[in-house]
């Protein structure tokens, strides 16, 4: 099939132009090996590859790497080299490198509805006959210019034709002709063109090296040449030299190019977004009105719906299954295991979706990135980066997904310790254990709820500062963040976002939980000689049993909280339901004391995360696996011991 | 002392002259556009005073002072 690729800077509209050009063909995976999207989709029967959004293709960044790979040695049909026409130069910049990559390339100009805004004209004309390759003007967002896109790709595809490489100085040609001469490089692997490897030798490019055979004496010699005489002539290291070639190309095109009129600069919604007095104060308004909106208005109206929804099917099931004869244990397991159990995770579907919904709008819209501008500073004080924000944030919904928007931070340090304590965020699997216990503990008093959100924050903030004092480890990646234009969101990408996130969750409802729940309604039926019992004789009361001493020192030493605990590692929705279902009837004071409830919400809101996140976290914590377990053990101690210390004080205070 | 682009005061303009730093930032410092001649602005900063943005080449960019300290400017004449 024909594979066409996309690349582009990242926020140059390369996602909105996939998902305007594949629309629900589309399919999410993984490189081999690292952890950086791999994105699918077909587009009038042609492959389209999403390669991650890049600056270079430099052998430093796992996402560049990627991408270069991927070009050379699996040889896409055709490159679509994504450009933002508001930043023409900096992408062209990007596109100097991919003309030497020996494949057909398109070049889409996106963004040109913004192009009158910013007083800037764009003669795609001359810049195709610059690049000897077709230039196209189009809007993914406005989903404009895009009527003859399959056409111009058809057609380059069976012309064959290659981009031109622009040159570089004379006197740096000077030194790439002779490379380019040399036998060494007429045994080129096969999609190695000659040019690009001439200049990756004159780099001295380690990856570019470690696939070629060794270089022979006399190859050498002409590239210790040219090195020395190009460090001589620009004072600079021949790396740097050309990369300040291919800027130079750049500008000399860009000037031919574009013509800029100087536009009065019109307000900007940044001069409070981000302005000194204001910014932090609206960052608190829009998040705390993301909260209220999502769980107060939504989530008070939906969630008392669907409980009745699923108590009026759960009466009517069990009296027309008892009608019809069947023996209680299976009626029991349908409707108080199974439906119960999916029930009551499915309640917060509607409040989750909505979150999801509003914080994809404020990352289309750009406005998490501003948010990762103004608290950079602070969350750098704790060791995390401005952008560990958008983790933070999304994980009120569901820490997965939070889990993997890490990502995007440079520094490895930084990105594991997101990783680590985006769970300590509670998320919305675990507000029915709180919902639960604030409603029959401490009803009317407003203020633990937030106090729960508090606790988490605050154990954020202590384990950053414990990991900066521990570490001794010296960073070089750059904090580089662009602050994209602010824009009206797109449906189809907010849409497409939203719905990813909560499929993953409504997955977990019909998968694991919908197992855990008719197995543990199974094991607290039966006892081990697979008799029907009452159940505290059962399976699961002999296995809590063992578990609970762990937990006396704690508070909550009894086996139902034990094995709540347990099931609540496969999902924490399921420790409300194993609660409901292991006391069988009886108040939750039976269990627990006020000063145990509150120990016990400390431990689920800190303790190691679901199954699903820890298979997140083990991901992004990479292929060292003793990472991941020392990320669990921390948590876990973690909850222990906070727990512990909430116990004694609430003790201290009787 | 050098002045860095870390050191511009808002509004103030410089121009790149070179970039002291490990292999890998210093590449990612000029595949981001901080090549020698190339006029950099301070536009904003932010509310606790770091990172900072910049307007090069036409867009802007931010980071972090410490980086921006890498990148030293020419002396004014």
């Amino acid at each position: 099939m024909t594979t066409l690729a996309l690349v582009g800077n990242p926020n140059c509209g390369k996602t909105t132009l996939f998902n305007q050009l594949t629309g629900t063909t589309a399919y999410v995976g993984n490189w081999p090996g690292v952890t950086v999207e791999k994105k699918e989709g077909l587009y009038h029967g042609m492959r389209i590859l999403d390669l991650p959004g890049i600056y270079s293709l430099s052998p430093y960044s796992p996402e560049e790497k990627i991408a270069r790979r991927y070009i050379l040695d699996e040889q896409p049909d055709l490159i679509i080299d994504v450009i933002d026409s508001t930043n023409l130069e900096r992408s062209l910049y990007l596109t100097t490198q991919l003309v030497e990559l020996g494949r057909p390339v398109i070049l889409a100009l996106n963004m040109t509805d913004l192009l009158e805004k910013n007083g800037i004209t764009i003669d795609a004309k001359k810049l195709s006959m610059l690049f000897n390759c077709p230039a196209i003007q189009l809007s993914a967002s406005k989903n404009k210019g895009l009527e003859h896109f399959e056409e111009t790709i058809r057609q380059t595809l069976s012309s064959g034709k290659l981009p031109a490489c622009p040159l570089f100085s004379n006197t740096v040609e000077r030194y790439i002709t002779p490379i380019i001469a040399d036998d060494y490089l007429h045994n080129l692997p096969q999609g190695r063109p000659m040019r690009w490897a001439a200049i990756k030798l004159i780099e001295q490019d380690e990856l570019f090296l470690s696939s070629m055979p060794p270089v022979p004496a006399t190859t050498q010699k002409l590239i210790d040449q040219a090195r020395a005489a190009l460090t001589v002539t620009y004072d600079d290291d021949p790396e740097a030299v050309i990369i300040d070639q291919r800027y130079k190309v750049a500008e000399k095109i860009c000037a031919a190019c574009q013509t800029t009129v100087k536009k009065e600069q019109r307000f900007s919604l940044d001069r409070i977004a981000t302005s000194k007095y204001g910014a932090i104060p609206l960052f608190a308004l829009v998040m705390a009105g993301v909260f209220y909106f999502s769980i107060q208005l939504v989530g008070g109206i939906t969630t008392p719906l669907i409980e009745q929804f699923f108590d009026f099917i759960n009466t009517h099931l069990d009296a027309f299954l008892s009608s019809i004869g069947v023996v209680p244990i299976l009626r029991g397991l349908l409707v108080n295991g199974i439906i119960g159990g999916v029930g009551s995770v499915l309640t917060f579907v509607p409040q989750l979706f909505v979150l999801f919904l509003l914080l994809s709008i404020l990352e289309d819209c750009g406005y998490m990135a501003r948010i990762a501008f103004i608290m950079d500073r602070i969350m750098r004080s704790i060791g995390l980066s401005g952008k560990s924000i958008i983790p933070l944030v999304i994980g009120t919904g569901c820490s997965v997904p939070a889990i993997m928007c890490s990502r995007t931070i440079e520094h490895q340090r930084e990105r594991e310790l997101t990783v680590i304590v985006t769970p300590f965020i509670p998320c919305g699997a675990k507000m029915p254990t709180f919902a639960l216990f604030i409603a029959f503990f401490f009803p009317g008093k407003w203020y633990i709820a937030p106090l729960i959100y508090f606790l988490g924050i605050l154990s954020v903030i202590i384990t950053g500062l414990i990991s900066q004092k521990l570490d001794k480890h010296k960073e070089t990646n750059a904090f580089i963040l662009e602050l994209p234009h602010y824009q009206v969101p797109t449906v189809k990408n907010v849409w497409l976002q939203t719905k990813e996130r909560i499929a993953g969750f409504v997955h977990k409802a019909g998968t694991i939980i919908l197992l855990a729940s008719a197995g543990i309604y199974v094991l607290q039926s039966f006892s081990f000689t697979l008799q029907p019992v009452s159940a505290d004789q059962s399976i699961l009361a002999t296995i809590g049993r063992i578990v609970a001493p762990i937990f006396k020192p704690l508070g909550f030493g009894t086996w139902q909280a034990a094995v709540a605990l347990l099931t609540g590692i496969a999902a924490k929705e399921s420790i409300v339901s194993t609660l409901t279902v292991t006391m069988g009837g009886a108040a939750l004071s039976s269990v627990f004391t006020t000063r145990s409830a509150l120990s016990f919400m400390a431990f689920v809101l800190l303790s190691t995360p679901c199954v699903a996140a820890q298979t997140a976290m083990s991901k992004e914590l990479g292929s060292d696996k003793r990472k991941f377990w020392r990320a669990v053990g921390y948590q876990m101690g973690f909850a222990y011991l906070v727990a512990l210390l909430i116990y004694w004080a609430g003790g201290m205070m009787v | 002392m050098k002045k860095t682009v870390g050191g511009l005061t808002l509004g103030e303009t410089g121009t790149v002259d070179t970039i002291v730093a490990p292999k890998p930032l210093k590449r990612r410092l000029m595949d981001m556009g901080f090549t020698r001649g190339v006029a950099v602005k301070m536009v904003k900063v932010a509310p606790l005073g770091d990172p900072i943005e910049v307007e090069l080449r036409g867009y802007n960019l931010c980071l972090r002072k410490a980086e921006g300290d890498h990148i030293s400017l020419q002396e004014t004449k």
